[in-house]
């Protein structure tokens, strides 16, 4: 057996691959850490926010040295409809004390968590992509990296919802439609000040707000956040219905972002940049059957770990956590071939898969498709009647309500939307 | 075995800088350092030269104290090691000061059989280096180049010159300016940019290369610079339609007086 | 004696250059020395106003082997000031005798001008993004670019003519020459033009532009790519940082991104207009107007719309 170069490659420097190189690095192992990108965080797009606790899990320093937006105070849900909005708005204008999440931006975030590697005494290597593997006896003992081959113990693949090593190596195939959102996301540049004052908020304390009715009834949603001086806005939706629907994904964009009721909040903003990424959004029933071989492991997106109960959106949390699984299970075990398991052992451990468990039926929720278009409307329409006065004798206020209701579903709909999606959470 | 000198810059990558509109000054806070350009195929050539006969490259910069940056990136492709001239007033060098910052170091690390640099550098693109360094370590200076061969003592090189070519020769040491045109830097592999951190590079102190103030006091000065910014209509006509398209188009050159 | 020096292996250029020699002149109030290596170029130098013009004799008259000899003519009669003609060559000999005047010499001055006793040059940064002026203490030097200035005209009074024999450097042999393949084609005073870009994928394409110039009575340019890479088009009808300059009426980009190192040649067109199949490309933020098409497409279609009358 001739000697490795390293202890453990890890193929891709986003937050999966960071935490799991850091912990490893500041272990004391030798770690290769592989960005195909020019830059880690070249090639990634996140909505995006950031639940804190994964980061205090891998190293409760790293928190204050983060590259971290806005600490999110306002939770926000929108429903849209035409010209209209209904908006429910959930703020703590006390002393939060509670868990944290923070507004991020990839770029910065990602190319700062792999610069920690580096100080903790990891290799990083950026614009290197990992061709295929080394094998030997059926077992992974490294990459190839153009016509490098580098030999190691352990391969950590972290590279992305499309996992093109995680195919290689045979444990799962393509990624199918029916798993993964499509998400386009656009950076809207605007004064800290400016933000602060549309949203309601300190500096340094931002909002995050989730809108449906906003696809042209595909299946989907939009995101805003705000960041220090500037807003993440989104949509992510159902690539197989998108294609069905036929219109291009620039006009559902531009319908979301030309709402009226959004047109306020980003008036003077000046577009930074515009991308597109997949995210995992099939939960529990999505995970790949593999996620390990003897001598590599799949961590992040490239697991398929995410989780999205319309409400919450998780990505960025869950790739740390099982980032730091990976770590966990090569530094307690001895021989490459007893990673696996323990890695699996560490994601239950670290309540990564107890908690995709729980929401595992969530994706029923996105079957229901009157929940992209007909209860928005019939929100905003409830609404519009409740709060309009014509000076003429309106009916009762609950026959009003019933006859709005009823024009936008039938009560066997709604009996059957509410049954399933009762089931789903 | 050729001893080789290339001499490089790291520039701010003009792609990430913005002009600012309301004063059309330059905002390059986001701009990453990077290799100049025809640098990059100096470094290239050198490479390729002492691959085929043996022989060291030695790369040398000058610049602010971050130049170290650079590093990494000029040792995994190809030169076996590195000398870097750090100094805070050198954003403020001109072509003067930096041939004589050069000559001094060459002086001290040399001499050298052949001096390799690129035409002119991606950010400010003087086209002076290499013929201020020739006159003043007076060796003869082969600019321009688009191809060369050294043969023991003897540079061949066909030079590109705009109205022409001309191949010439060169017996002895002297001083080569590469165009871009010359090779194509190969892109360099992951085991040499790992073996890049295991070679040797060492800082020049500036106050050890017995220059004189004058030798370092800029002869011209760069005044802030201006951004051109365009003033243009931007009327841009995207309809799912190529015909719609050039309807509109014919009829706004028709307006402007511009169509037959 | 002090003076205003200027040179060119280019007689053309080197006429060009007394335009801005002249200018300084009345503020410096030093003559105006051209120094040249060809006797009928001399005298129309000093018939168009250099007060003296020196004609370098030498075996060897390139101006990279004349280099050292003008640099020590330079120095021993104490020039103030020196225009060299902003080609490679006279790019290489102007460098050269900078370093040993121990000056500053500002590349490709595009407008000089002298304030507290310096030299004031403007020129261009980053590819064309940028404008700075740079201020050189005398003696300074600067490369000008052709066609920067306009010839002047005749002088009163012709300027006196000598001859110099010097000695040329002898360290580097040439022993092959090849002028460059030009078709003698000027788009610098062309009213309209076309230029294509790496959109086109085969030089067969490049006839949808050719019709679509015919239809317009616009002549064709190209990218650097177009000319120097693929050898679709000749050299001279290259635009950008190190081609051709042109200030058309119409400039329509078709199949080109608009990068700065192109469009510096060309943005101070009076209309721009751009057709990439790309809406983000870089063209449509310096077009006036614009299609986001396929060239293949739009351009066919474009002609035929243009034709009909």
């Amino acid at each position: 057996m001739s000697e490795e170069d390293f202890d453990v490659i890890v193929a891709g420097a986003g937050p999966a691959g960071s935490a799991c190189a850091y912990t490893l690095a500041k272990a004391g192992k030798n770690v290769l850490l592989l960005e195909r990108g020019d830059s880690a965080g070249a090639k990634n797009v996140s909505g995006g926010r950031l639940y804190a606790y994964a980061l205090d899990l891998v190293d409760p320093d790293l928190r204050g040295r983060a590259p971290l937006q806005r600490r999110i105070v306002r939770e926000q849900v929108m429903l849209l409809d035409g010209a209209r909005a209904t908006t429910l708005d959930h703020g703590d204008y006390g002393d939060a004390a509670g868990p944290q999440s923070y507004s991020v931006l990839r770029a910065p975030l990602d190319e700062w968590f792999a610069s920690e590697v580096e100080a903790q005494g990891g290799t990083l290597a950026c614009g290197m992509r990992v061709d295929g593997f080394l094998e030997e006896n059926g077992r992974i003992v490294g990459v190839k990296v153009g016509e490098d081959d580098m030999r190691c113990g352990t391969v950590v693949a972290a590279d992305g919802v499309n996992s093109c090593l995680g195919r290689q190596a045979g444990l799962f195939g393509d990624v199918a439609p029916a798993t993964v959102g499509l998400g386009v996301k656009e950076t809207i540049e605007l004064p800290e000040a400016v933000i602060s004052q549309r949203f309601g908020v300190k500096n340094g304390e931002g909002a995050a707000r989730v809108a449906l009715g906003c696809t042209d009834g595909i299946s989907g949603g939009g995101f805003l956040y705000t960041n220090t001086d500037s807003v993440s806005l989104g949509l992510v939706l159902n690539p197989g219905q998108v294609a069905r629907r036929g219109r291009p994904i620039q006009d559902l964009w531009q319908d979301f972002k030309l709402h009226p009721a959004l047109a306020g909040l980003l008036e003077g903003g000046v577009s930074l940049e515009y991308g597109a990424h997949l995210v995992p959004e099939r939960g529990y029933h999505g995970l790949p059957r593999n996620l390990h071989r003897p001598g590599l492991v799949v961590a992040g997106d490239a697991g398929q770990f995410g989780i999205n109960t319309g409400l919450i959106l998780r990505g960025m949390d869950l790739a740390m956590v099982s980032g730091l699984a990976a770590a966990r299970a090569i530094l307690e075990t001895t021989g490459p071939d007893a990673v696996g398991p323990a890695y699996l052992t560490q994601l239950e451990t670290l309540a990564l898969l107890p908690t995709m468990r729980v929401y595992a039926e969530c994706h029923g929720l996105f079957e229901l498709s009157r929940l992209f278009g007909a209860y928005p409307a019939l929100a905003n329409e409830a609404l519009a009647t409740l709060f309009s006065v014509d000076g003429r004798t309106p009916p009762p206020m609950l026959t009003q309500l019933w006859q709005v209701v009823r024009s936008h579903v039938s009560l066997g709909q709604m009996l059957s939307d509410a049954w399933k999606g009762f089931r789903s959470v | 075995m050729p001893k080789l000198l290339v001499c490089y810059k790291w520039v701010l990558d003009e792609q990430d800088i913005k002009i600012r509109p309301d004063d059309l000054s330059l905002d390059a806070s986001r701009a990453k350092g990077k290799l100049s350009d025809f640098d990059r195929n100096a470094i290239e050539e050198a490479s390729l030269i002492m691959e085929a006969q043996g022989g060291t490259v030695d790369a040398l910069t000058y610049g602010l104290p971050t130049v170290k940056a650079s590093v990494k990136d000029v040792l995994s492709r190809g030169p076996s090691r590195l000398l870097w001239i750090g100094d805070p007033a050198a954003d403020q060098a001109d072509a003067y000061v930096i041939a004589n910052v050069l000559a001094a170091a060459i002086r001290k690390a040399g001499p050298y059989d052949l001096i390799l640099c690129g035409e002119g550098s991606s950010d400010l693109f003087y086209q002076q280096i290499p013929a201020r360094l020739a006159a003043l370590l007076e060796l003869p200076c082969v600019s321009f180049v688009q191809k060369l061969t050294l043969e023991g003592p003897v540079l061949t090189a066909t030079r590109s010159l705009g109205d022409g070519t001309e191949e010439v020769r060169v017996t002895g040491p002297a001083v080569v300016s590469v165009l871009g045109e010359i090779n194509k830097p190969r892109i360099p592999s992951l085991k040499q940019v790992l073996g890049a951190s295991k070679k040797p590079s060492e800082e020049l102190p500036l106050a050890g290369l017995g220059l004189t103030e004058a030798e370092l006091e800029p002869k011209a000065l760069r005044r802030a610079p201006r951004g051109f910014l365009m003033n243009r209509k931007n009327i841009i006509y995207k309809d799912a339609d190529p015909a719609a398209n050039v309807g509109k188009l014919v009829a706004s050159l028709e307006a402007e007086g511009l169509r037959g | 004696m002090p003076g205003i020096f200027i040179y060119s292996e280019d007689p053309r250029l080197a006429q060009q250059l007394l335009t801005p020699a002249l200018e300084l002149k009345k503020d410096l109030r030093q003559p105006v020395v051209a120094l040249t290596t060809d006797p009928e170029a001399a005298s129309i130098l000093a018939a168009l106003g250099a007060d003296r013009v020196v004609v370098l004799r030498s075996a060897l008259t390139s101006p990279e082997a004349l280099a050292p000899a003008v640099a020590q003519l330079l120095a021993k009669e104490g020039a103030q000031v020196v225009l060299v003609g902003g080609t490679l060559r006279g790019k290489h000999l102007a460098a050269h005798a900078a370093a040993v005047l121990k000056a500053g010499l500002a590349t490709d001055a595009r407008h000089l001008a002298l304030s507290d006793g310096r030299l004031v040059a403007r020129r261009m940064l980053y590819a064309g993004l940028a404008v700075s002026d740079e201020e050189l203490t005398l003696p300074a030097l600067a490369t000008i670019p052709p066609r920067t200035f306009p010839v002047p005209t005749q002088a009163p009074n012709p300027g006196v003519v000598e001859n110099l024999d010097v000695l040329g450097d002898p360290r580097m042999t040439v022993f092959s020459s090849t002028p460059v393949q030009g078709e003698g084609v000027d788009i610098t005073t062309a009213v309209r033009l076309v230029a294509v870009g790496r959109g086109f994928g085969h030089k067969e394409d490049l006839g949808l532009a050719r019709d679509l110039a015919g239809a317009l009575k616009a002549d064709l340019a190209c990218t650097r790519g177009i000319a120097e890479d693929e050898h679709w088009l000749p050299i001279e009808r290259y635009i950008g940082i190190s081609g051709q300059t042109v200030r058309p009426e119409l400039y329509l980009a078709t199949g080109l991104s608009g990068q700065v190192q192109h469009m510096v040649g060309c943005r101070e067109a009076k209309v721009i207009v751009a057709v990439n199949k790309d809406e983000r490309a870089p063209i449509f933020e310096m077009a006036d107007y614009g299609i986001v098409g396929d060239l293949y497409t739009v351009l066919p279609l474009l002609t035929a719309a243009l034709n009909k009358n």
